[in-house]
This record gives structure tokens, C-alpha cells and sequence, in this order.
């Protein structure tokens, strides 16, 4: 009895009075309803306004089918490049010192720190048909620019620096004594990495690739200048979106911004997912440690 | 309750009746402009327990490295068995290396760490599933942990974790065992039941092994021999007995357990401090020296006496089975004089009693 009214008393003088705690609380929930549950509930509500027959119309029309298969070509190439290189980096960053180390980390950040639009440009300069090596492209008619290849180019670099950043961090932390242990047991470098290095980052590693997939699926600006908005050719989802919005179909457009929207649900659960496994895992090892 | 070490569980090794010898020839190494290693010479008899003390900063841990293969040296030779090894990758030198903290596989069972060195074998030398459990099982049974196969990392006690990351390195048949702090991170009590149980194990195994530490009283019990290091140079190598007994360097004596300092002048073969006398035969005349003595090497009487240092007792601390005096000396910092628990009731001191200093031993260490 004597620990509970100690409880209490402790966390009348740790935290501020009543009003003021419903006022931030209230003040919170206002802003995330506003900012963020009304958006995306207005989404479905504009999507299904005219019945569920419209919606699904707009969703299997042929341009709205090529937009999804396109999107998802570009993320199947994508986020499996950014896993690897990704992977690379980040074991190169965090398990080796070398010159030029903070050179590498500030150019993983660089598709962070520049416009999208600036991205998709930079391909425009180099493989368009105006760019340097645009002549030499057409020559051997190849098309990059206004094209799928531009498509996944555009977003392998918007994508870059996911999977590293995520990982970059952890395996700082966890050091390279395992490695390193390892290697003294006769372990080969490639059996090192599949058998001790990869399962230590698992989770990590599922995280970034969620998160880079969320943005190579939902990429609009460094896309849109590449792509050339060809109907049912060059059109991923969120240009499709904006086409048929320009064009005064809004339940088409909000029909496959609900996919978007639909996506960043299901990243959110599986992130979570992922996060609970995680933390779950280490919680075991925790509680376990102090039986 | 612990159970006792059980020899007839020990695997059978290879390296029984065929230790290995190492050869150390003029290793340098360097990191930036800091020399961890200078020009550095030893040799590992095949079978000894071998110890590299000295403090942080040493070049011991990098010794230590540098043998298992995990570091390059600038120059100098690594000889295994009188074959160069100097250009040998860490997993083809057969070594068994214990980290100082221990490195397991977090994601893995005890069972499939200590497996581990077994697993990733190439196909014509792994052996056989049922081979690998008997041998992993039976290295559990060594180490007295095989209750805790199935357990993870993360679920043990630091001397557990210790004693399976020996398993761990036992496993692969080493033809050495390096160990760095390998009871840094333990409590005083485990740490001295694990080194007792190392010694042990190695009285068994006779595997040629060499373990690091910073601490003097775990190196004179637990080694044959001790290197004692100091900025990247060896100060001395000798038993336990030898260096504590006949320190070869001012470095050593200082090292090696508490010491008084007296500065005094050489005169004629006899350095004076407050009117004790000191031999010093082969010390140059006229030159500054200084002379150490440990606190329990020094006589306390209540006889004043022109051939001892006047002092009077300052402070008394009781520490279990010895008693520690401070004694304030004219002229020289206070005198730490260590008395066992009877000579201290015997004389009956007390704070504030005169008292007049004989040093039992001393050395003189002339400068330069």
C-alpha cells in the first residue's frame, strides 16, 4: 500500500495538471486527424463516392493496369539493386576504415539531399536525346529517356540511399568481433557473411527494403520529368494519378491514388511488424539475461 | 555448486605430444604515428602458458593480433614450427583466439557456435552431423556447460559466455590459444575460479597458449612464463618467480605489485636514504639513484637507530589478513609499510607512534 500511494504521489509532482495534459493531448490528436486521418479517409470516400462498380472499373482499365505493371517493374529492379549496393556500402562503411570513407556517406545521402526534379534531370542532361551521350544512344537505338529504362534509372537513384542508411548505424554498433571470430574458426569470407554478418542484420535489413519499396512504388518528380507521361507506356501510378486528375476523372484519380494509399498502409503495418519482431526478439534476450 | 574439472571428458587433440612453437623476429608495427610494436623478439616454447602483461597502450592486444593473423605486422616474421607464417590468412593458422568479449554469434545457440569451426569446414573435411554433435557435446562437457546447449548468447552469465567462447575456439583442433583479457570483464571471484580452471586445462592439454592481461596477480599465478611489456618493447620475460623476485627494470618492479621510492645519490657502492644504507656494488660513484622497496619488505622497530629512516605513523588500514601503515618520512613523500595481521598486534602501533624504518630488500637503479 505503502508503494502505491507513493506512486501516485510521485506522479502528481512529475507531470503537469490536468488541463493542461488534456490540452496537449487534444491539441495532438487535432493535428494528426486533421494532417493525416481525414487526407487519406478522403481518399477512399472520393474513390468509392460513386459506387464500388466505378471504382473497380478504373482500377482494370487498360492505361490504369499498364501504370500498376510498370510501377511494379520499377520496383522489382530497383529495390533489389538498392539491397545489394546497399548491403555493400554499408559493410564497407561500417566494418572497414579507408581514405575517402566520409566522401562515400556524403554521396549515399546526395538523392536525400537534391529535388527529385533535379534527379530525373540529371538523366534528361546525360541520356536524352539533347545530352552527351543522347546521339550516340540514338545511333544504336537505344532509348533511355521517355522510356522504362529511364523509369527504373530515375528510381534506383531516388531509392539509393535506404537500405544503407538503415543498416549503416546497426552494424556499427554490433562491430566486426564477430567477423573477425569467425574468420579465425576458418570460415571463408562469403561463409562469414551468409552465416553471421546477414543474420545479425536481417531485420534491419527488411526495414530499409520496405521503406526504399514504399518510395520506389510512390516516386513522382524524379519519374515525371524522365518518363514523358506516354499513356499505357511510361506511366507509373502517381503520374497516372495526376493525369487523370488533370482531367477532371476523379474517380479514376482517386481510385489509384487509393492503391498509393492502400501500399502506405500495408508498408506501415509491415514496418511495425518488422519493428515488434525485433524489439520482441531483443526483449527475450533481455528478460532471459536477468532470470 | 560448480562442479570439479573432469579431465577424462577432454577430446582427443591433435596437438597432444605435438605442440606448437612460435618465433617472433623483429616485429614492427605501427598505427599512425603511434608505435605499438618496436623491433619486437620473442620466443613461445611449444606447450607453455605464456602471459603478456603490461598496461593499456603496450602492444600487447596488438601482439596478441598479430599472432592469430587478425593484424598485419610493418615488418618483421611470424615462424609456426619454424615455417613462416607471416603471409598465412587468420583462417588457415589454425589458431584459437578468445575474445576479450568473447565475440559468439548472437543469433545462434550455444550448440551451433561452439559447431561452428566444425560447419564451415570444406565439404571433404566436415565431418559427419553425428560427428559434430558427439564433439560439440563433449567440449561442453569440458567446459561443464553442456545444460546450456540450447540456449542463446544473450542468456548468459559473463563466465559462461567466457567458458563456451573457449569451447567455441577449442573446436577447430588449434594449434594455438590466444586469449585477450580473457577474465577482464568477470567478477573478482568468478575471475579467479576461471583462472584456476584455465590453468588446469591447460595442465591437460598442453596446447602452446598465450593469453594478454593487465593484471600482474592473474599473470604470476596462471602463466609458465611472463612477458612484460611496456611501450611496445619487452621489459622482461622470465617465470613468475623470476620477475617478481629479480625485476630487471625499475618498469618491472614498478609494475609488479606497490613499491616506495626513495631519490638518493650512489657513494662509494652504498646509496643512503635517511640513514639507511643500500648496497649498490655495481652502481656508478656520484650519480643519482633511485631505490625501491616494497612495503612488505621493510622492518618497523620502536629503536631509534642512526642505520634506519625515523618516521612516524600517520594512517592504519586494516585489509583482512594485512595491515597497511602509512609512515611520514622528513623530507620524502609518506612510506607505505605492510605488516601482517600478527607483527601488527605483536608491535601494538598505533597513529601518531615514532618509528624508525629498515628496509629487509631494496633495489638501486642508477640513471641513465
Amino acid at each position: 500500500m505503502a508503494g502505491a500511494s507513493n506512486n501516485v504521489h510521485r506522479s502528481i509532482v512529475t507531470t503537469e495538471s490536468r488541463s493542461v495534459r488534456w490540452l496537449l493531448t487534444g491539441l495532438a490528436l487535432l493535428f494528426i486527424a486533421l494532417f493525416l486521418v481525414v487526407p487519406l479517409a478522403s481518399v477512399f470516400y472520393e474513390a468509392l463516392r460513386k459506387g464500388f462498380g466505378l471504382y473497380f472499373q478504373a482500377l482494370v482499365e487498360p492505361d490504369a493496369l499498364s501504370a500498376v505493371k510498370l510501377t511494379l517493374i520499377a520496383a522489382l529492379i530497383s529495390v533489389p539493386l538498392n539491397l545489394v549496393f546497399g548491403v555493400a556500402a554499408a559493410w564497407a562503411i561500417a566494418k572497414f576504415e579507408f581514405r575517402g570513407k566520409s566522401v562515400l556517406i556524403t554521396l549515399i545521402d546526395l538523392p536525400f539531399s537534391v529535388s527529385p526534379v533535379v534527379a530525373g534531370l540529371i538523366y534528361v542532361l546525360m541520356v536524352g536525346a539533347q545530352g552527351w551521350w543522347g546521339p550516340w544512344l540514338i545511333e544504336h537505338d537505344i532509348k533511355i529517356i521517355f522510356a522504362i529504362p529511364g523509369i527504373v534509372l530515375a528510381t534506383v537513384f531516388v531509392t539509393f540511399p535506404f537500405v544503407a542508411r538503415e543498416l549503416i548505424p546497426l552494424m556499427e554498433a554490433q562491430g566486426s568481433e564477430e567477423e573477425q571470430a569467425a574468420m579465425t574458426l576458418g570460415a571463408s569470407g562469403w561463409q562469414t557473411f551468409w552465416r553471421v554478418t546477414l543474420p545479425n542484420i536481417k531485420w534491419g535489413l527488411l526495414y530499409g527494403v520496405i521503406l526504399a519499396n514504399a518510395r520506389a512504388m510512390g516516386e513522382f518528380g524524379a519519374v515525371s520529368v524522365v518518363s514523358g507521361h506516354i499513356r499505357g507506356e511510361t506511366n507509373t501510378i502517381p503520374l497516372h494519378v495526376e493525369i487523370l486528375y488533370n482531367e477532371y476523372n476523379f474517380v479514376g484519380a482517386f481510385a489509384c491514388a487509393s492503391l498509393l494509399a492502400l501500399l502506405a498502409l500495408v508498408t506501415l503495418a509491415l514496418k511495425s511488424f518488422v519493428e515488434w519482431r525485433a524489439e520482441k526478439q531483443a526483449e527475450a534476450a533481455r528478460r532471459d539475461a536477468t532470470e | 555448486m560448480r562442479r570439479g574439472f573432469n579431465p577424462s571428458l577432454l577430446p582427443p587433440h591433435p596437438s597432444q605430444g605435438n605442440p606448437m612453437s612460435i618465433e617472433i623476429k623483429n616485429i614492427n608495427k605501427r598505427f599512425g604515428d603511434f608505435t605499438a610494436l618496436d623491433n619486437l623478439n620473442l620466443d613461445i616454447a611449444s606447450g607453455e602458458l605464456l602471459a603478456l602483461l603490461g598496461p593499456s597502450g603496450c602492444g600487447k592486444t596488438t601482439l596478441l593480433r598479430i599472432i592469430a593473423g587478425l593484424e598485419t605486422p610493418d615488418q618483421g616474421q611470424i615462424l609456426f614450427h619454424g615455417e613462416d607464417a607471416t603471409d598465412t590468412h587468420v583462417r588457415e593458422r589454425q589458431v584459437g583466439f578468445v575474445f576479450q568479449h568473447y565475440a559468439l554469434f548472437r543469433h545462434m545457440t550455444v550448440f551451433e557456435n561452439v559447431a561452428f569451426g566444425l560447419r564451415v569446414r570444406p565439404k571433404k573435411t566436415r565431418p559427419t552431423e553425428a560427428v559434430i554433435k558427439k564433439k560439440v557435446h563433449d567440449l561442453l562437457g569440458l567446459v561443464q556447460l553442456d545444460w546450456l546447449a540450447d540456449r542463446y548468447p544473450a542468456q548468459l552469465s559473463g563466465g559462461q559466455r567466457q567458458r563456451i567462447a573457449l569451447a567455441r575456439a577449442l573446436a577447430v583442433e588449434p594449434r594455438v590459444l590466444l586469449l585477450d583479457e580473457p577474465f577482464g570483464a568477470l567478477d573478482t571471484k568468478v575471475r579467479k575460479e576461471l583462472r584456476r580452471w584455465l590453468r588446469r586445462l591447460h595442465d591437460e592439454m598442453h596446447i602452446t597458449s598465450v593469453f594478454v592481461t593487465h593484471d600482474q596477480e592473474e599473470a604470476l599465478e596462471v602463466a609458465d612464463r611472463v612477458v612484460v611489456m611496456n611501450k611496445g618493447k619487452i621489459e622482461q620475460i622470465g617465470t613468475p618467480e623470476q620477475v617478481y623476485d629479480t625485476p630487471e627494470t625499475p618498469f618491472v618492479y614498478q609494475f609488479l605489485g606497490d613499491v616506495n621510492l626513495f631519490h638518493s645519490r650512489v657513494h662509494e657502492g652504498w646509496a643512503e636514504i635517511g640513514g639507511a644504507r643500500i648496497e649498490a656494488p655495481n652502481s656508478p660513484n656520484e650519480t643519482t639513484a633511485t631505490v625501491y622497496v616494497r612495503p612488505h619488505e621493510i622492518d618497523l622497530s620502536r629503536d631509534a637507530s642512526d642505520s634506519a629512516i625515523a618516521g612516524v605513523i600517520t594512517h592504519i588500514r586494516l585489509l583482512g589478513a594485512t595491515v597497511r601503515l602509512e609512515v611520514e618520512v622528513a623530507g620524502h613523500e609518506a612510506v607505505e609499510v605492510e605488516l601482517t595481521r600478527e607483527r601488527y598486534q605483536d608491535g601494538a602501533w598505533r597513529v601518531g607512534d615514532p618509528v624508525w624504518l629498515n628496509p629487509r630488500e631494496a633495489r638501486v637503479y642508477t640513471a641513465g
